[in-house]
């Protein structure tokens, strides 16, 4: 077996790692801390989709949007950094006995022109998502609800009546880009919210400003203004913070991090448990429709080399499994390690010895065809041969979700429920890994109408320990997500991207 | 003048030797360790691979795609520009001009993506670039050089004396027109080189972990300030075989 | 011919250069893996989605007719509207344009005097110290790639000295002007070395050549003989070389754009191509294939008016 690196440096490496991963679930920060004060402007620098972005929150998509969406309005719910769902614009919510109807009350809330925020805002929002002739994100993830039936009991009570028992509505309505607007708004040049801040200014590809609204029902902000400026290229996030041109830098590559970590100028904020890394093997076709070709596949993968190479260490070994510290993720499970003799013996079982077989990839995401490359070369030790094809990574989702039978996969944060529905049932419409089994889907519908949560859980974990033992995926790591801010902010929370406390400039403060 | 022609051979030749010969000195197994560290001579670059053995192996697809592409465009262009120049009528000078002239109006960054979304991943589709944006300069070049001899006196009594015209285009006016050629041909292989380097950095054509040294300059710029080698040395044989083969064309022509 | 015959002929088949243009890009645009509504659907791509994106941009009708009805458009003088976004194409040009005017103002208002004064101040010293000096420095850096040398002025003036913004992020170029300083200097690095070699060695030739001599026997001096008699000849090939760098400046410069964080219509093209936007790109390729066609129109005019023999308007 070659092996460039001696374990042990691995082992101690990983130990760093998970301790840091466990210091930012408990929220503590590595720097110490100053008193939050109020006052002064921050520029936060992110990638954007030029002149062609929108204002719309319901046509979000790019991160830049998700934040920028994040500081106008609010949702009824957002995930916390485990991706339970926290109550935002719902104060609370009562389902029925068979969660087929949920009561949502509304918090006291009003939006940036002073109207108050009312169930029928929340009702024409969702409603706006869900029209059949538009094709906005949320509407698979809302789809279950029943409109007609659904209706404002008063002015801050919705009730919301389900086609389908649904315990974990909740997620639902903390779902990407369910932003709540004011009741039949369609112009979004000058966009009101309910949000922690107001708008200012827009130019489309440039730049941002939102200005504190002090009649935020979360308490006000305590910065006076946020703006929002893009810059494709990293290293341009990047010089622009270590110049001071910006005071956040979003999404920062780990190599980057190691590079000024130390110097002083700038600090850096890393979220464990950001980005799924794997490899998708679709399961209804050759040569993976093979369970013990998959099983080799699991076991010939370096999951170290591949975290500390392409993550350039800055993330931590996966479990073939998605969403590690999220609720309901299955620890028990214990980790597998590189096996190649098992999986040589695996092979010649699956009588797949000498295969060859195309690895579908793109720069649709960073890391990916280094990823590709690296696991190719795994491979190789095993006797299975993968040629690499990069692909137009404009198209790369769509093209992967047809055709080919392996490809790159990375995933943002999500609970595990909304990946096993969006991905993993026969009517999943994002299949990749075309995993569909019926006796799957009666444990997922199982699992969503059980409403004690221990057994939940429990159906929660067999559904986990089929798909780590014979699943599609071959998740191999869990990338921090990486920002940089200059010294004198304070109060960036480490939380995966698109949960709550991720790019939430309300929290933020200038020393 | 004389040690700039040594420098100018210098310059030349060794990032060509690195290029051609650098590839023989490095093992079929490549190592992987963490990314940007100090190991080796040179460290490691963005995947943790030896910078050194990069080096080494990243200069054929530079250096040859930009002599192939070169070669290719002088293959089309020439004998086009011939055809055009020589050609009795009007009509089938303007057929094979004029649709160049379409190519020269589409920013040639825009020809570097469409062509690139179209075609496969590859080397030989950054040869095919490179080919479609130079190929209408150097036919408008060869053009003016083939009408400048066809006009002479000389070429006019060796028409009247019976010689056909093909003869002539290859016999005489090919000759004549070499010393404008290769007066051009320096610039053009610098100009290749340049395009090839960029198209790199746009990530067209080529694996962004290719070992190739326009995309080690690129990639590994995140790490300039921890392994500055893995972005300086590749850039400086870049820069270096430029400059060779401009003094060296610039001493062949003025000779 | 007259000036202003050869001027309309020029034009005319300009106009049919741009329709090829628009034709060739429609056509390979259509051939790009994907459309507007896979690309918007990005990592999302539900079937059911991508076909309700679809029928909202209205993509079910056949290539030839969405041609067809854009073409009509632009003869009205309507350029459409994003696929993306819905806003008119205009808007998309007029949010790029200004920087990428901008950009290529400043350089070439830096690039012609600097590179004219410095190649006729070597051609007067030809084969002297300066000369090759001056020679070797521009062989030298016309070698490094544009992307380099902006790695290199970023990381060095711009993070570790700290002497120039190292970006133009967030600031208004015009109320700043200190930001355009290196992406202007990477802009000139490749051009002024270019065109100072063709000014020089046209020059050296116009300096050697039978009128001047006789100009100078004449009893003229000599400044007024090398400006007013040698230069303008000697300027010929410059400007078709200025033409290109124009041409190239005005379409969009991508790589500075994105180091520099500087949108332009570089970027702008790229971002329309990435989501395949089509009226956009189409847009942008009819004001860049007017520009080419008018740039070098205005090329060969002046160069006509500086040295009428070697001029290609006859």
């Amino acid at each position: 077996m070659t092996d460039p690196f001696p374990t042990l440096r691995r082992r101690g490496f990983l130990a760093l790692a998970g301790g840091l991963a466990l210091a930012g679930c408990a929220g503590t920060q590595a720097t110490e801390s100053s008193a939050p004060r109020s006052g002064g402007r921050l520029r936060a620098a992110f990638a954007g989709g030029g002149a062609k972005e929108v204002l719309d929150p319901h046509m979000a998509s790019l991160f830049v949007e998700a934040a920028r969406s994040k500081a106008l309005y609010d949702k009824l719910a957002d995930f916390g950094s485990d991706l339970t769902p926290v109550p935002r614009l719902a104060e609370k919510w009562e389902p029925n006995a068979d969660a087929t109807t949920w009561r949502i009350t509304l918090r006291q809330a009003s939006f940036h022109d002073g109207r108050p925020v009312r169930a029928a805002d929340v009702l024409s929002s969702y409603a706006r998502i869900l029209d059949p002739k538009k094709a906005f994100r949320a509407k698979a993830s809302l789809a279950m609800i029943d409109l007609t039936s659904s209706r404002a009991v008063d002015d801050r009570t919705v009730e919301f009546v389900l086609t389908r028992p649904y315990v974990e509505f909740p997620n639902a309505l903390a779902t990407f880009s369910a932003h709540i607007i004011p009741e039949s708004t369609e112009d979004f040049a000058r966009p009101v919210g309910s949000g922690p801040f107001s708008f200012v200014s827009f130019t489309p590809g440039r730049s941002t400003v939102l200005k504190r609204y002090a009649d935020h029902w979360d308490g006000a902000a305590r910065l006076d203004e946020v703006e929002f400026v893009l810059a494709n290229e990293e290293s341009a996030r990047v010089n622009a913070l270590l110049a001071g041109q910006v005071e956040y830098a979003h999404d920062l590559s780990p190599v980057t991090a190691r590079a000024h970590e130390s110097g002083g100028r700038v600090r850096i904020v890393r979220s464990p448990n950001s980005g799924i890394q794997a490899f998708a093997m679709k399961v209804d076709r050759p040569p993976f429709d093979n369970r013990d070709l998959r099983e080799a596949m699991f076991l010939l993968a370096d999951r170290p080399q591949l975290v500390e190479s392409v993550l350039s260490g800055s993330g931590q070994v996966a479990n073939d499994l998605y969403g590690k510290g999220y609720r309901h993720y299955a620890e028990s499970i214990p980790q597998r390690e590189r096996d190649l003799d098992k999986a040589r013996f695996l092979i010649k079982r699956a009588g797949a010895e000498g295969l060859k077989v195309a690895l579908n990839t793109s720069e649709a995401a960073t890391g990916f065809v280094e990823a590709a490359t690296v696991f190719a070369d795994q491979a190789k030790q095993a006797g299975i041969t993968i040629e690499v094809a990069v692909g137009d990574k404009d198209t790369f989702w769509a093209d992967t979700l047809k055709n080919g039978s392996l490809s790159s996969f990375r995933s943002g944060a999500m609970p595990i429920e909304s990946h096993v529905s969006q991905r993993l049932l026969s009517k999943s419409t994002t299949n990749v890994t075309k995993w569909a089994r019926p006796e799957f889907d009666a444990l997922y519908d199982k699992a969503v109408s059980t409403v004690d949560e221990t057994a939940r859980d429990g159906v929660y974990q067999e559904m986990q320990r089929t798909l780590h033992a014979e699943g599609g995926y071959l998740v191999w790591g869990f990338a921090d997500w990486v920002v940089g801010t200059a010294q004198a902010v304070d109060g960036v929370a480490t939380a995966p991207a698109n949960t709550l406390d991720w790019a939430r400039f309300d929290r933020v403060w200038l020393r | 003048m004389k040690g700039w022609r040594g420098v100018g051979v210098v310059l030349l030749v060794v990032p060509l030797a690195v290029a051609v010969f650098g590839p023989l000195f490095v093992p079929d197994e490549v190592g992987r360790g963490r990314a940007f560290v100090d190991s080796g001579v040179l460290g490691t670059d963005f995947v943790g691979r030896d910078v050194l053995q990069q080096v080494l192996l990243g200069g054929r697809t530079v250096v040859l795609v930009a002599v192939i592409a070169t070669g290719v465009s002088y293959a089309v262009g020439v004998p086009l520009a011939l055809t055009a120049a020589m050609a009795r009528r009007r009509w089938l000078d303007e057929v094979l001009m004029r649709p160049l002239d379409v190519v020269l109006a589409v920013p040639s960054l825009l020809v570097l993506i469409l062509v690139a979304g179209i075609a496969p991943h590859g080397y030989g589709t950054v040869v095919v670039v490179v080919a479609v944006v130079t190929v209408p300069d150097i036919a408008r070049v060869a053009r003016a050089a083939a009408l400048e001899v066809a006009s002479r006196p000389a070429l006019e009594a060796m028409r009247l004396q019976g010689e056909t015209r093909w003869r002539l285009a290859i016999g005489y006016v090919v000759p004549a027109m070499a010393p404008t050629l290769v007066a051009d041909l320096g610039v053009r292989i610098t100009a290749a080189l340049y395009l090839v380097a960029s198209a790199s950095f746009l990530g067209v054509g080529v694996a962004p972990d290719a070992a190739d040294w326009a995309v080690m300059v690129d990639r590994n710029q995140s790490g300039l300030f921890l392994v500055p080698a893995a972005v300086v040395v590749p850039a400086v044989l870049i820069i270096a075989w430029s400059i060779g083969v401009n003094l060296v064309f610039d001493r062949a022509v003025r000779r | 011919m007259t000036l202003g015959r050869y001027t309309c002929r020029r034009l005319l088949l300009g106009s049919v250069q741009v329709l090829a243009v628009l034709v060739a890009v429609f056509l390979l645009v259509e051939a790009l893996p994907g459309d507007a509504a896979v690309a918007l659907a990005g990592d999302n791509p539900d079937p059911a989605r991508v076909a309700a994106i679809r029928s909202a941009m209205g993509l079910e009708n056949p290539a030839a007719q969405r041609f067809a009805t854009w073409l009509g458009g632009l003869l009205s003088g309507d350029l459409g509207s994003s696929l993306v976004s819905d806003r008119p194409v205009t808007e998309f040009i007029a949010a790029g344009l200004p920087t990428t005017l901008l950009l290529a103002g400043v350089t070439l208002l830096l690039l012609v005097p600097s590179s004219v004064l410095l190649g006729v101040f070597v051609a007067r010293r030809a084969g002297g110290r300066v000369d090759r000096v001056v020679t070797a420095a521009t062989i030298g850096l016309h070698a490094v790639p544009e992307f380099a040398l902006a790695i290199v002025l970023v990381a060095l003036f711009g993070v570790e000295l700290g002497w120039l913004p190292p970006t133009a992020l967030g600031a208004d170029p015009l109320a700043d002007p200190a930001v355009l300083v290196l992406p202007v200097l990477v802009l000139l690095a490749r051009p002024l070395c270019a065109v100072t070699r063709l000014v020089r060695a046209a020059m050296v030739d116009a300096l050697a050549s039978d009128y001047v001599r006789h100009a100078r026997r004449l009893g003229l001096t000599r400044a007024r003989v090398d400006y007013a008699h040698a230069l303008p000849n000697a300027l010929a090939p410059a400007v078709q070389q200025l033409a290109r760098t124009t041409d190239w400046l005005l379409g969009g410069v991508i790589v500075v754009e994105a180091v520099f964080v500087l949108p332009g219509l570089g970027t702008s093209l790229v971002d329309a191509v990435a989501g395949r936007d089509m009226p956009v790109v189409q847009g942008l390729a009819v004001l860049f294939g007017v520009t080419t066609v008018l740039v070098n129109l205005a090329a060969d005019i002046i160069a006509f008016r500086l040295a009428p023999r070697a001029g290609s308007a006859a």
